[in-house]
């Protein structure tokens, strides 16, 4: 982000100053740990492991044995579609709510724990900040819940304020504050004391394209400094600009999980240009793919991963001449949709 | 400990900014100066003989104090009713619960904070109160003090009660079931006076038991003993043979098994809010 733009993060938070201005250049110091438990942990314990949860409310099953592994320090993708358990599981791993059965652990310590809740920054998906207080205040009433040494209080805020493009407005109530202001404000708080993890449950729903950018850069930034993200979101090009991995669930179930390379390579598709294909050739490649023929082309599709060079090994002992084999980039969208239809 | 605080403190700010104290302190205003020019005028009467003034002074002073009790407890109901449940909806309270506080300590700083409101409220009124009427007419209610307390102890009844229902429900029905407990509380009072009066055993069980489940009226009964000169007592005994039944008189002092039994009643209450939004999803 220019300099320039930084600078001006003015009135209607234009422009969040995150970084690489920010993180890069050392704004962010090195990470004060104030809590004693941040050491005594399993250093190789994932940020987040779930086995199987499950949560039912009355007649909706809302989670249905979701099971997943986030790494520490890796932007984390949670993606779904509406309804399909998203911030049921964020709730569950906060302690929000507790879960109808399975379990979590969270920075090592079950999902809800007190003491690790000072290690992780939230941004609800829905949530209002007290509309009387003005924004530095908030921020302020929030340092104190998380028990920051009162020195860094001053600091803290106005970094907060900074990163997300408030600061002209620090003294303004948030009752005025627009709703793209509020979530801002929201991501404010959930970064603040640097927190190992932080959980963003669609943090740019109500953010202007700049804003959306804006976000991206903030959690680039995070990374850089080793903080894990978990994102939830159903903006897949938010995933696909920022995350590491993603998993993705429906109805309650994670349905694929691993990087955004891998899960549009889970099942390639080519198309060929192939001559001279010898009788019989039909039963011996059928297996590989759904075919459908495409002018002088063949497309197979849905192929099992790394399937392609056998498949063009099998034309050529069959006595084919490949001419041409062009791998067909699934979109992330095309391959999400044909996930949820799998269910 | 220090959470409680933060909260407790919190809400106090929220009554400030929100103006609810501007509204408490105008509505001490009108009140006093209502019942000072009342009072004035009354014992100033030219009418009246000096046994008839003399009897009017505590009867006057304990209907204000009753019509006061009942500014009390309703505005306890009104700010303890939004508290958690408004909070939930709105999502503010998902944003405080998600850090590193007890459930608990959000719930008791918030009753904390609105406990401490009231006392204030009740307090400034009172005194005042006592205040104006003694410039009026140089009356003196026998102790004022601890008649307010007993005031003061009604509304946190009511508060602590209407805290827990808001844990569940709606600022609406909690506030709504808050003020009808209430009144069901003084009826039922009245009732057991009636039955006293009249012996009729069934209607005096009905009042004690009321008495029991929501200890409102019987902290009303006990505020409004320690309004009352002893002569004035003797003297209503003599004179007005129905005055067992009647809700602005007391012939005795709160009995102290009695008031640890509205102590204990106010804990449980506490206790039980507190588990119950512990236990609230959000
Ligand atoms: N408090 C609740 N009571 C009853 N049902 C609920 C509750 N919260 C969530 N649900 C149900 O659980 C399911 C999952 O909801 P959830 O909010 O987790 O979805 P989501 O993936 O976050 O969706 P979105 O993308 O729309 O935010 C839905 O069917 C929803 O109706
Ligand atoms: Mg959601």
């Amino acid at each position: 982000m220019s300099p320039a733009r930084s600078a001006e993060a003015g009135p209607e938070g234009r422009g969040l100053t995150a970084s690489p201005g920010h993180a890069a250049d050392g704004a962010v110091p090195g990470r004060v740990t104030d809590d004693p438990g941040a050491r005594a942990q399993a250093p190789g314990s994932p940020a987040i492991h779930a086995i199987e949860l499950r949560k039912r409310y009355r007649r909706t099953v809302a989670l249905d044995g979701l099971s997943m592994s986030v790494e520490r320090g890796e932007v984390f993708g949670f993606l779904g579609p509406n309804g399909a358990g998203k911030t049921t599981a964020v709730k569950l791993l906060l302690g929000l709510v507790r879960p109808s059965g399975g379990e979590a652990m969270v920075l090592g310590a079950p999902a809800g724990d007190l003491q690790t809740r000072r290690r992780i920054g939230y941004l609800p998906e829905l949530f209002r900040y007290q509309s009387w207080l003005t924004a530095r205040e908030v921020l302020v009433l929030h340092c104190r819940l998380r028990r920051l040494p009162r020195p860094r209080w001053a600091g803290a805020v106005d970094d907060a304020l900074r990163i997300v493009g408030l600061s002209g407005r620090g003294d303004d109530r948030v009752g005025t504050f627009s709703k793209g202001m509020q979530q801002r404000l929201g991501l404010g708080v959930a970064l603040l004391g640097e927190p190992e993890l932080v959980v963003l449950d669609e943090p740019t729903s109500a953010l202007d394209p700049v804003g959306r950018h804006d976000v991206r850069t903030i959690i680039r930034a995070l990374r850089d400094r080793g903080t894990t993200v978990f994102l939830n979101t159903h903006l897949l090009a938010e995933a696909e600009h920022v995350c590491d991995r993603v998993a993705i669930i429906s109805r309650g179930r994670s349905v694929a999980t691993g990087s955004l390379a891998e899960l549009k390579a889970a099942r390639p598709s080519v198309r060929l240009r192939v001559g001279g294909l010898a009788d019989g050739w039909w039963e011996r490649l059928a297996g590989f793919g759904r075919w459908t023929p495409d002018g002088d082309w063949l497309l197979v599709e849905d192929m099992a991963a790394g399937r392609v060079p056998d498949l063009v090994g099998s034309i050529v002992s069959l006595g084919g001449q490949v001419e041409a084999v062009i791998p067909e980039q699934q979109t992330l969208e095309e391959r999400f949709l044909e996930l949820l239809e799998e269910k | 400990m220090s959470a409680v605080w933060t909260i407790a403190l919190l809400t106090v700010r929220e009554a400030v900014r929100r103006r609810l104290v501007a509204a408490f302190a105008l509505i001490s205003v009108v009140l006093v100066t209502l019942s000072g020019w009342g009072f004035y005028r009354l014992s100033h009467n030219v009418g009246f003989t000096s046994g008839e003034s003399h009897v009017a002074m505590p009867e006057a002073v304990i209907l204000f104090m009753f019509m006061f009790s009942f500014v009390v407890a309703l505005s306890a109901s009104a700010i303890a009713s939004p508290a958690i449940s408004s909070e939930i909806d709105s999502g503010v309270l998902q944003t405080v619960a998600a850090r590193p506080v007890r459930r608990g300590e959000v719930l008791f700083g918030k009753w904390l904070g609105l406990a401490g409101l009231l006392a204030a409220y009740t307090a400034i009124v009172s005194g005042l109160q006592v205040a104006v009427v003694y410039w009026a007419s140089g009356y003196v209610a026998p102790d004022p003090a601890a008649a307010a307390a007993f005031v003061f102890a009604e509304g946190v009844a009511l508060l602590t009660l209407v805290l827990l229902l808001s844990t569940r429900l709606s600022a609406l029905a909690a506030g709504v079931i808050g003020v009808a407990l209430f009144g069901v509380a003084w009826l039922g009072g009245v009732v057991g006076l009636l039955g006293e009066t009249f012996n009729v055993h069934a209607l005096r069980t009905a009042g004690h038991v009321s008495q029991y489940l929501l200890p409102t009226d019987g902290l009303w009964h006990a505020a409004v003993y320690y309004l009352e000169p002893s002569w004035f007592i003797t003297q209503q005994l003599a004179e007005t043979p129905g005055v067992r039944g009647n809700p602005f008189m007391s012939l005795s002092a709160p009995s102290w098994p009695y008031l640890t039994w509205a102590a204990i009643w106010l804990v449980l209450v506490l206790v039980l809010g507190l588990t119950s939004f512990e236990r609230r999803e959000l």
